[in-house]
């Protein structure tokens, strides 16, 4: 998997690292209401996180032939509707990303990796 | 209960069922006047939409979100407040829709977990309540937005706390919050930048609001069921103005920019004002009004009176509706011929003030035109409609106006095609840059070389002062004939034909070949040609042009070149 996205223009060319990206969507993603933190998306992102920050950290971002493909793994707060949090947070994320780098996103998909209970009612 | 059931309830039983304590029954009715009074207002709160921002149909997504929780209250049939209150939380979970929606749900969900079951609620427990709610609310999200409802839900909960404090009257408490929750809605542009390009408040906070004003205007007994006004945003009002057909009685159209005394009353105003026309519309942006009527040609002046008793009159435009549509049918607008561009080419946007203007940058090969100028900038996404669908990727907008500048530069950066935007301030800086497009060179070097030619022109414009004022140390009195050189104040002047002479030796003419008037619908071709020939008196040297602009509130636009 290429670890940069090309942008041509008639005096060259634009290189966008995934990280840029995933960056963009990690900040649209701690903005939108009712996520709490982002989450590892595997063991070996848990233990690097605890020794260095990574932008990427509960973000991935992938390219296919036709657009972008980011994966959003996310803390929700407990009692809020998911559903339509879920959905806030993929149309923010995608219109911030499109907006920011001129890139088409093709898919969005976001995991629910845990919920945060600050309250029991 | 209906809201007209609602507003019929005589005052002594309204007064019931809203003093301390309260009771189940008693909040059931509140959330309904709330919610009944937000779905009058759901078009208004949908329209308050910063394009294009996701989540664009927050009044909808509120008001279903409230239905959810009330029909959870009519279901369990609960008499007990707490426990309503975490119906209505469970509901509005269920039935949360869009980010305001989930929002609103938290709000709920901490009033309920305050009042916990308790059967009647105090002031203190509705202040416990609310402080919850907000504490609720800003749980939902680690990196909080102020100018958002949570602003909105934090005034209410500090006044809340406050009001508590003098008073045990829930009716008085209430009052106090619809207050502040005003006031908040009204400060949301200052704290976020989006909201004040955009020229609107909050949507989900202004639904917030509407749900407390509900419950307001149930107790005084004022109905439920009908709008106040159509209030739009401003920016939304100022392209309405193009008539398609007028009725009897709209002889004159009237619009009034003015800044309201404190006492002002929206809703008097607008019944006031049904008395003397037609076609209403009453616009606020931040804290001027704009109000917009169709009068009978007797009444053409009362509009003017009536508003003038309840604030600052700015600024007062009338149009005679019947003399512009026969001006209309007569020269039936033959329609624009724009460039065709192919792709690969570059093509030009501008944007012009006035039909004559769109004319002459059409013949120069513009390629899309948007209407604006000084007092009717064009929305971002106006602009970028325009040159959306052109069959190119490479495009060059010209605003043609200082406060355009900025929209053109954000409908660039929204698109995915390369547009660049060359910062001319006035149509002349926009016509001479026009003078060098060349559609099918390197657009680098296009852009390059339109830019250069901004500097070639000087600018001048004629208005009318519309206050008085000082700037450059030049004295303005409302009324008077002003000239701008390159968009500064240079002079002030009893008329057209003195600030045209202080504008031209103010521009250095003589170092200059050729001048041309473009003059605005605001003045007569006889005029304009009287004053051309006093010109050519005193610059033999040089070649004098006159075209027809068209644009509204500049008698003239000059450019010396």
């Amino acid at each position: 998997m290429k670890e940069t996205e090309n942008i041509h223009n008639e005096l060259g060319s634009i290189l966008i690292q995934k990280d840029a990206i995933a960056s963009i969507a990690r900040q649209s993603t701690l903005q939108s209401y009712g996520v709490v933190g982002l989450a590892p998306k595997n063991l070996g992102e848990n233990i690097r996180q605890m020794i260095v920050k990574d932008a990427k950290y509960g973000v991935e971002v992938a390219y296919d032939h036709d657009g972008l493909v980011i994966d959003l793994y996310i803390v929700v707060e407990y009692g809020t509707r998911i559903k339509s949090i879920t959905s806030s947070i993929a149309s923010s994320v995608k219109y911030n990303v499109e907006k920011t780098v001129g890139l088409p996103v093709r898919r969005i998909n976001v995991h629910v990796r845990g919920l945060r209970i600050s309250n029991m009612d | 209960m209906s809201a007209a059931e609602l507003t019929k309830l005589s005052p002594a039983e309204r007064h019931k069922l809203v003093s301390v304590p309260i009771d189940g029954h008693g909040l059931k009715t509140l959330l309904e006047a709330g919610m009944i009074w937000l779905k009058t207002n759901q078009q208004i709160v949908n329209s308050l939409n910063v394009f294009p921002v996701p989540d664009g149909d927050t009044g909808t997504n509120m008001v279903l979100t409230m239905q959810a929780a009330f029909d959870e209250v009519e279901k369990s049939g609960m008499d007990n407040v707490g426990k309503l209150s975490h119906a209505v939380a469970r509901g509005a979970l269920m039935g949360a829709r869009g980010n305001s929606g989930v929002i609103l749900s938290q709000i709920w969900r901490g009033f309920a977990r305050a009042l916990d079951d308790i059967p009647t609620m105090n002031v203190e427990n509705l202040v416990e309540a609310l402080v919850e709610a907000k504490e609720t609310a800003y749980k939902g999200v680690v990196r909080p937005v102020e100018g958002t409802i949570l602003t909105v839900i934090t005034d209410i909960a500090t006044q809340a706390e406050v009001s508590a404090q003098r008073t045990t009257s829930f009716t008085e408490v209430l009052a106090d919050i619809v207050q502040a929750a005003e006031a908040s809605v009204a400060r949301t542009p200052e704290l976020l930048p989006i909201l004040k390009q955009a020229g609107v408040v909050d949507s989900g906070g202004k639904g917030l609001l509407c749900i407390f004003e509900g419950m307001w205007r149930f107790i005084n007994g004022d109905p439920l069921d009908k709008p106040l006004t159509e209030v739009m945003p401003l920016s939304d009002m100022a392209m309405k103005n193009a008539m398609e057909t007028i009725e009897p009685g709209q002889d004159y159209e009237v619009v009034i920019d003015f800044t309201p005394k404190s006492t002002f009353n929206l809703e008097d105003y607008y019944e006031e004002l049904t008395k003397i026309g037609s076609s209403i519309q009453v616009g606020e942006g931040e804290g001027i009004y704009r109000m917009h009527i169709h009068v009978p040609q007797d009444n053409r002046y009362q509009p003017i009176d009536h508003t003038m008793t309840l604030g600052t009159i700015k600024k007062v435009m009338i149009e005679n509706l019947v003399a512009q549509m026969q001006e209309k049918n007569n020269n039936k607008n033959p329609k624009l011929k724009l460039a065709k561009v192919q792709p690969g080419e570059t093509a030009v946007v501008a944007v012009s003030p006035g039909p004559g203007l769109s004319r002459i940058f059409a013949s120069l090969g513009v390629a899309a035109i948007v209407q604006g100028g000084q007092t009717m900038n064009p929305s971002i996404k106006e602009v970028l409609a325009s040159f959306e669908n052109l069959p190119t990727e490479k495009v060059i907008i010209l605003p043609n106006n200082k406060n355009i500048i900025m929209a053109a530069k954000e409908a660039a950066s929204m698109t995915v095609k390369n547009v660049a935007v060359i910062p001319t301030i006035s149509v002349p800086q926009g016509l001479s840059a026009m003078f060098r497009l060349i559609p099918d060179a390197d657009f680098d070097e296009i852009v390059s070389s339109m830019t250069e030619a901004v500097h070639d022109v000087e600018t001048g414009e004629i208005t009318t002062a519309t206050r008085t004022v000082e700037v450059d140390n030049v004295q303005v009195e409302m009324g008077q004939v002003i000239a701008l050189h390159n968009g500064k104040l240079i002079s002030s002047a009893q008329s057209i034909e003195e600030a045209c002479e202080a504008l031209l030796i103010a521009a250095d003419t003589n170092e200059y070949e050729r001048i041309t008037l473009f003059y605005g619908e605001d003045i007569e071709l006889p005029r304009v040609n009287e004053l051309s020939d006093k010109i050519r008196s005193i610059y033999p040297d040089h070649e004098v042009e006159v075209h027809e602009g068209g644009q509204p509130h500049y008698q003239l636009i000059i450019a010396i070149e």
